[in-house]
């Protein structure tokens, strides 16, 4: 019974991944007969494989200064969309007013617009003469800096994106944690921060390493937030790939670049499994 | 039970699709339905809304009108999304040697295809209106494609702030420097506004002769000729709006309509658009450069090899190249007729005279272009 899933994946997934791995290698045959057909400056192994094409795109600065920019940019994207939606997700499970209904409510509204109208609004927002800059300047601040076309301008697009599952994740999380518990905290005498540290965030490490994960892979392949906020270079290898797969016709060595995207995102993913694999571990010795 | 789930599954997510995808090709249901009683042909075209306008609300529909029983379903692609997968499609057709689904396209895609053999020769069309067409248009498509439109990049400038536009690329790289902040054009790869200025500027360290083999020919070892052009485009990093190329012509053109840049180059048949639609303001202008000057050239349509019904096809090819068809380019989408303006009215002619897509300047050859789009990227930003 498991069968029919599983060679549905083989055949629709494994499959065009497996050509695609072939093609990097100089496999120019078979399934990639087609775009061999087309492109151009690739790499032939005639006899085996080659690493010549991983080889021309890892000794590329530029490739290797938009793989900077991918890393830095994903790793400041995780750690503020944890602290912004663990900080709205304890208020939110700490308080229940008026106000913190607002604010849940407000919190994942950027899940119903649009990424490329959010992405035109972030860059008009941000821009010479948008809304930031113009408030600055009337405060007496004339040197801010302008944030549309820049990298900044794509990690807060990449917040603004990322935030609301965070939110949802976190405040499930925290919500599942038993008032009891908390209040026997408080009750023997904690503090607010301290029952925080000890009894809400051991109770919810799962939702956090699952927000985190999740970001940072949304990160690694986003394309239109850093397409169209971000500088010309050097930007996210998302936009670097587009460009090489189709302004440049070198579907080669864009499948190069995916791959070792692929390489990162499995490193995020073995956290994940790994976080996954302590909780089961540990669910099942407690009880 | 788990087994008949999947198949059903697997039944929905095959026939949707192509249900949807028929409705989508064919317009209509209706469409579709009427097809059986003629000869139905299938033109994929790719563009902004611009070139769907043209085809869908114009030629196509006066085409059926004047030819009872030919029904033309249109397939269209927006900023030319499905145009990798719609290449794959036609290159693995063609090599099989059936139907690819698609009987003409219009699209970027169309100069690659002729680069890589999938086209039908010009030589083999039965299109009288073939010969009105310059035959130099032929040229950088070795004969594999069919000139319908031509559109040229020009210089667009705000009045308010540039009483006297630069006439000449010297004069306007001078200006650039002049005016930091003030300047930009898209990236190459993003559009082919941008791209004309980069090459423009490239264009103007070249010989003759050597600009002439990268407008026919895949010269990859010419490329060296190009280090002087981007070393000067290189130094125009500082002076251009916020050093940044933004992504597509419509960017740009964004810029210019805000006020925020003064001087740009912009596609003739877009930026006449945005002036009569108010997305460019009155105090918007057009002028072209010189020495040199900017680059233009044709749109393509290309007949895969395996095309049905070629006969019939060539007949809806002869009516796009017709006056009265090249009529509504002009008038539609400020396009650029491409057959010689003798054949078209005296208003056109008077309008034309001095550019018709027979004069622009060409770009390179298609793998050339790809080749300029990545060292543009590696060396200017």
């Amino acid at each position: 019974m498991v069968l029919p899933p599983v060679a549905v994946v083989a055949v629709f997934i494994g499959f065009p991944v497996g050509a695609a791995i072939a093609y990097t290698l100089g496999k120019t045959g078979g399934p990639n007969s087609t775009v061999s057909l087309l492109a151009q400056r690739q790499h032939v192994a005639h006899h085996g494989v080659t690493t010549a094409a991983y080889r021309e795109v890892l000794g590329n600065s530029h490739v290797r200064a938009d793989l900077w920019a991918t890393v830095w940019v994903t790793l400041v994207t995780i750690a503020v969309v944890v602290l912004l939606s663990w900080a709205i997700g304890l208020y939110l499970r700490l308080s229940d007013t008026r106000i913190s209904r607002i604010v849940s409510a407000l919190s994942v509204i950027p899940l119903f617009i649009p990424v490329v109208i959010a992405s035109y609004a972030i860059l008009t927002f941000y821009a010479s003469q948008g809304f930031i800059k113009t408030l600055a300047y009337h405060l007496g601040w004339h040197s801010f800096p302008t944030l549309g076309y820049t990298l900044w301008a794509v990690v807060i697009g990449e917040i603004w994106v990322n935030v609301p599952f965070g939110v949802l994740m976190m405040s499930s999380g925290l919500n599942s944690v038993p008032n009891a518990l908390i209040e026997a905290a408080r009750d023997s005498g904690a503090s607010l921060p301290r029952t925080v540290r000890s009894v809400l965030l051991p109770m919810n490490v799962i939702p956090t390493v699952i927000v985190a994960t999740f970001t940072g892979i949304y990160v690694l392949g986003s394309f239109t937030v850093p397409y169209l906020t971000g500088p010309s270079a050097p930007n996210l290898m998302g936009v670097s790939m587009a460009n090489f797969f189709s302004a440049f016709n070198q579907p080669q060595q864009a499948e190069v670049m995916a791959m070792i995207v692929f390489v990162l995102a499995i490193g995020i993913g073995t956290i994940y499994i790994w976080a996954n694999v302590r909780a089961a571990k540990r669910a099942s010795s407690t009880t | 039970m788990k087994a008949r789930l999947l198949a059903i599954a697997v039944a929905v997510l095959v026939f949707v699709p192509a249900a949807f995808s028929a409705v989508d090709a064919g317009g209509s249901m209706h469409a579709a339905k009427k097809a059986n009683a003629g000869t139905t042909i299938v033109v994929y075209a790719s563009g902004d809304v611009n070139v769907q306008n043209l085809w869908q609300n114009n030629i196509i529909p006066q085409f059926e009108k004047a030819n009872k029983g030919i029904y033309v379903k249109f397939v269209f692609s927006e900023h030319g999304t499905q145009d990798g997968t719609t290449l794959a499609r036609i290159g693995a057709a063609v090599k099989g040697r059936h139907w690819p689904g698609i009987d003409l396209v219009d699209g970027g895609l169309v100069t690659t295809m002729a680069s890589a053999g999938l086209n039908q020769p010009v030589k083999k069309a039965t299109a009288p209106n073939l010969k009105k067409v310059n035959p130099d248009l032929l040229v950088p498509v070795k004969g594999n494609a069919i000139p319908y439109r031509g559109s040229s990049v020009v210089l667009a400038y705000n009045t308010d702030h540039v009483k006297s536009p630069p006439k000449t690329l010297q004069g306007l790289l001078d200006w650039i420097k002049a005016n930091p902040g003030k300047f930009t054009y898209n990236s190459p790869n993003s559009g082919g506004s941008g791209y004309s200025f980069a090459e423009t500027v490239v264009d103007s360290f070249l010989s003759k002769s050597v600009n002439t083999q990268m407008v026919n020919d895949y010269v990859p070892n010419l490329e060296s000729n190009w280090k002087q052009g981007f070393d000067t485009l290189h130094g125009l990093n500082k002076y251009v709006y916020q050093g940044v190329y933004p992504n597509g012509n419509a960017a740009v053109l964004t810029l210019l309509g805000q006020g925020q840049i003064w001087v740009a180059p912009v596609w003739s048949d877009q930026a006449l658009t945005a002036l009569k639609n108010g997305q460019l303001g009155p105090n918007i202008k057009l002028s072209q450069i010189s020495s040199p000057s900017f680059t233009g050239g044709a749109a393509y349509l290309a007949v895969p090899k395996t095309a049905k019904h070629k006969k019939v096809l060539y007949k809806f090819v002869n009516y796009v190249l017709s006056p009265k068809a090249q009529q509504m380019i002009v008038d539609v989408m400020a396009g650029f007729p491409a057959i010689d303006v003798k054949y078209m009215g005296d208003a056109i002619k008077q309008k034309f005279q001095d550019v018709d897509a027979n004069i622009l300047r060409q770009t390179y050859n298609t793998k050339m272009q790809n080749d300029f789009k990545a060292q543009w990227q590696q060396t200017v930003p």
